[in-house]
């Protein structure tokens, strides 16, 4: 039955999305609700929250707020708040009760942007949809309001002629000198890294080393890099889209400052054990760019094209496929745990990467399962 | 002042009395603070026993929940325990449902499915909906009747409507009515007594067990402690229910008119002496001595050891813990140890003992755990050198600290004993 689900908890939803893309920035980011879906945020789709105090609010709302549509109140509480705290932006983040109510999203943002000098964002997510869309939403808010403000140097005056190939550490076929002042190296700015999609705390830090020993400085949105450096997304030399939620922000930062973006996930190789995939059918279900990333990984070292589907719960971008030459046919899209099972059932794999709670689903598959762990789905990280 | 975490001393609010509480310990006047120390109070499925473990306190029942898929996010961290594997399904919901209320014909269906999917049939399946079908005023005990029809089983809604956590009827508050809902009118039998109020037991060792079968009672009936679905209908042959805790009031009311059980209500308290009290007049509604001294000595003990060993402890109190942290504050402060500060939801119920802590702990600090400026809070001018309480120990991490939020639940004079060694432990 669409929509019934017996052994998979919902996947992380939009809210929860959005959140995870402004978490570190410093904002104040109000979840418009009456409490549950701040604690389902809060107590289990951002890890990150358990490790430092964050500015995370919920708007507290309650029946007659509802029924009422009582946004001044809203408006007078977070002003109210805005005036007691040291933050950078105001966020207010959309949940099932104001889509049922059908809050004005814009209307108030202009009630806000009357009443406090603080910026403020709206994501109108609905708690219906799920994480990626609310990433995507977050991204191209964020980069819209901020991305290009503050910033000394002009986008024009910046080398910004490479293409997404030739950035990669070599300009003008040498390394670059990695004695250079971490701040002076050349920018890459990393977009689609939360927790929710590559489900490691550790993986901005791994990037940075990463691009860091290719003489570059990895700028991971969102982990590690605050706001400063997302209204300094201009001066990157490229952006790396590692989740398709990123997707759309980088065409929208190449249209608006015409850096070039590519499609990649720098760490897929270590999420690929060891062991010899030649002649095997495989399956790995993840987002659309991991998933993708890895099926390049495993064809890189096997040095052939092997038979191998990439399938998703989420968002699929025929962008993506196109830019990573993947055939459509190749890569799929799981609605229903049906979907999932009769996959499985139906195509035979040899080795199948999933999140690990995916593998009581199939007891009858008999070859080998890998754990692959996705955030979004299990809630669970990569240790 | 920006920077500073708001609060009141005890003094000021019983000055400012009752009627007239600051605005930023009345939570609809303020955005909600988000912090480890305040999930289980803002979120009712998050921590604990939410709505969602508790709809499942009946044994081998199921629970379908009705809702957007954010609602059911967090359930995975339930269904991890053992004791809920299997049994926690979902029928998520899209926007064209909302508009246009089909998902409630397709309920009766997925209650059909998942039952037959099931080694064995459940004894209830509890249908969880939440905020967006309170707006839509979604008639949940009709989609109920209609899915018993289809299985034959009987099937319950469980509201986890958070828009109504301070209305006149919280969710925890719907829960219980719901989970005796099923109970039918049953031959009375004089000596079985009904606990009611919490989703897992009292301690073994709670003297309230020794007290009641001393007047005679042979049988204590919890929730908690039925082991199958028959047994928990046997709660229906009770001669009275004890409410242990506010919540359960309407399901004792409910009790009272469907099966004719009274009931009698009594407080969670750490003071020896009102313990005392309390158990003396409930002696007197039922006719009988109602006491223990061999007990009542037993947790004076506890608090001479604990005084003997911390003479100097400073104590700061908070409410994510197994008790009213104003009376576990006067508690402490009548025992004659000090307290700086409490972590607490202010309401009107509390000036009781707020009145006696401005005469005793004037300087008591109050702070409200869900104000926004708790961001700022900082312990390091406290004094406080022992915490009790999950939010107190998130303030206060170099502290000693003990949670005393475990799922047993402690009463009476053993729940004093056992706050005190756990204490002296620390």
């Amino acid at each position: 039955m669409k929509g019934l689900r017996k052994y998979l908890t919902p996947f992380a939803p939009d809210q929860s999305g959005a959140v995870s893309v402004l978490y570190e920035l410093g904002g104040m980011l109000v979840i418009c609700d009456a409490g549950g879906c701040t604690g389902n945020v809060c107590g289990f789709d951002e890890p990150r929250w358990f490790e430092t105090r964050s500015a995370v609010f919920s708007a507290g709302l309650r029946d007659m707020d509802a029924i009422l549509g009582r946004d001044d109140r809203l408006v007078a509480k977070l002003v109210d708040a805005a005036e007691k705290l040291d933050v950078t932006f105001a966020a207010v983040i959309g949940t099932p009760v104001p889509a049922v109510i059908g809050t004005d999203y814009r209307a108030l943002e202009r009630m806000l942007a009357k009443k406090t000098e603080l910026p403020v964002l709206t994501v109108n997510t609905d708690g219906m949809e799920l994480y990626d869309r609310g990433e995507e939403k977050a991204y191209l808010a964020l980069f819209g309001r901020f991305a290009g403000e503050n910033v000394d140097v002009e986008p024009g005056n910046i080398e910004k002629t490479q293409t997404a190939e030739s950035c990669d550490g070599k300009r003008n076929g040498k390394n670059e000198d990695v004695s250079v002042d971490i701040e002076d190296r050349p920018r890459v700015g990393i977009i689609g890294m939360t927790p929710q999609d590559v489900s490691d705390l550790k993986a901005a830090e791994k990037i940075r080393k990463l691009y860091a020993d290719q003489g570059l400085r990895a700028v991971c949105y969102g982990m590690g890099d605050g706001l400063e450096e997302v209204k300094k997304a201009s001066l990157t030399v490229k952006n790396v889209v590692v989740s398709p939620a990123a997707l759309k922000a980088a065409q929208y930062l190449q249209k608006k400052s015409g850096t070039p973006y590519e499609i990649a996930y720098p760490l897929a190789p270590e999420l690929v054990p060891e062991m010899d995939y030649r002649g095997k059918k495989i399956l790995i279900v993840q987002q659309q760019v991991i998933a993708n990333a890895m099926r390049k990984e495993i064809e890189k070292r096997t040095g052939e094209k092997e038979e191998i589907t990439t399938a998703t719960w989420f968002m699929r971008k025929e962008e993506i496929l196109a830019d990573l030459r993947v055939s459509a046919a190749d890569d799929i899209s799981l609605k229903e745990e049906d979907d999932f099972i009769s996959l499985v059932e139906k195509d035979g794999y040899d080795v199948i990467f999933a999140d690990p709670c995916m593998e009581r689903m199939i007891p009858e598959f008999e070859g080998i399962f890998i754990p692959l762990t996705h955030f979004a789905v299990s809630g669970k990280l990569n240790v | 002042m920006r920077g500073t975490a708001y609060y009141c001393t005890v003094e000021e609010l019983q000055k400012r009395g009752r009627d007239d509480i600051p605005e930023q310990f009345r939570s609809n006047t303020h955005l909600i603070y988000s912090s480890p120390a305040t999930l289980a109070f803002n979120s009712p499925g998050a921590e604990g026993f939410g709505v969602k473990r508790a709809g499942l306190a009946i044994p081998d029942s199921i629970m379908l929940i009705v809702a957007p898929g954010c609602c059911g996010r967090n359930t995975s961290m339930i269904s991890s325990m053992p004791q809920y594997e299997d049994r926690f399904f979902y029928l998520t919901m899209d926007e064209t449902d909302i508009v246009t209320g089909r998902h409630l014909k397709k309920v009766p269906k997925a209650v059909q499915e998942i039952c037959d999917s099931l080694a064995k049939k459940p004894s209830v399946v509890m249908i969880c909906i939440t905020c967006v079908d309170a707006l839509l005023g979604t008639d949940m005990e009709r989609i109920c009747r209609k899915s018993e029809e289809k299985t034959g089983l009987p099937v319950r809604p469980c509201y986890m409507y958070a828009l109504t956590r301070e209305g006149r009827k919280p969710p925890m508050v719907h829960v219980r009515q719901s989970l005796y809902s099923l109970l039918e009118p049953k031959k009375k039998k004089g000596n079985v007594v009904n606990l009611l109020g919490f989703f897992s037991p009292l301690m073994d060792d709670c003297e309230l067990y020794g007290m009641l079968e001393k007047a005679g009672v042979k049988t204590v009936h919890e929730i908690s402690r039925c082991k199958s679905y028959e047994e928990y209908h046997t709660m229906a042959e009770a001669n009275f229910n004890l409410v242990l805790h506010p919540e359960a009031r309407f399901a004792a009311e409910d009790f009272h008119e469907k099966l004719q059980i009274p009931f009698i209500e009594l407080r969670r308290l750490y003071q020896i002496d009102k313990i005392t009290k309390q158990y003396q007049a409930l002696g007197k509604v039922l006719g009988i001595p109602f006491e223990d001294k061999e007990a009542e000595r037993t947790a004076l003990d506890a608090v001479e050891r604990l005084k003997a060993a911390k003479p100097d402890a400073i104590f700061a109190i908070g409410e994510c813990m197994n008790g009213d942290p104003f009376e576990l504050a006067l508690a402490l402060v009548k025992y004659g140890f000090q307290v700086a500060e409490i972590y607490g939801t202010l309401t009107a119920e509390n000036f009781v003992y707020l009145k006696h802590l401005s005469e005793l702990s004037p300087q008591t600090k109050v702070f409200s755990n869900m104000e926004p400026t708790m961001i700022y809070y900082d312990h390091k001018e406290s004094g406080v050198t022992t915490t009790i309480g999950k939010d107190a120990c998130y303030y206060h991490p170099d502290a000693e600290n003990v949670m005393w939020n475990e799922e047993v639940q402690p009463y009476g004079y053993a729940g004093v004993k056992h706050l005190c060694e756990k204490l002296l432990e620390v």
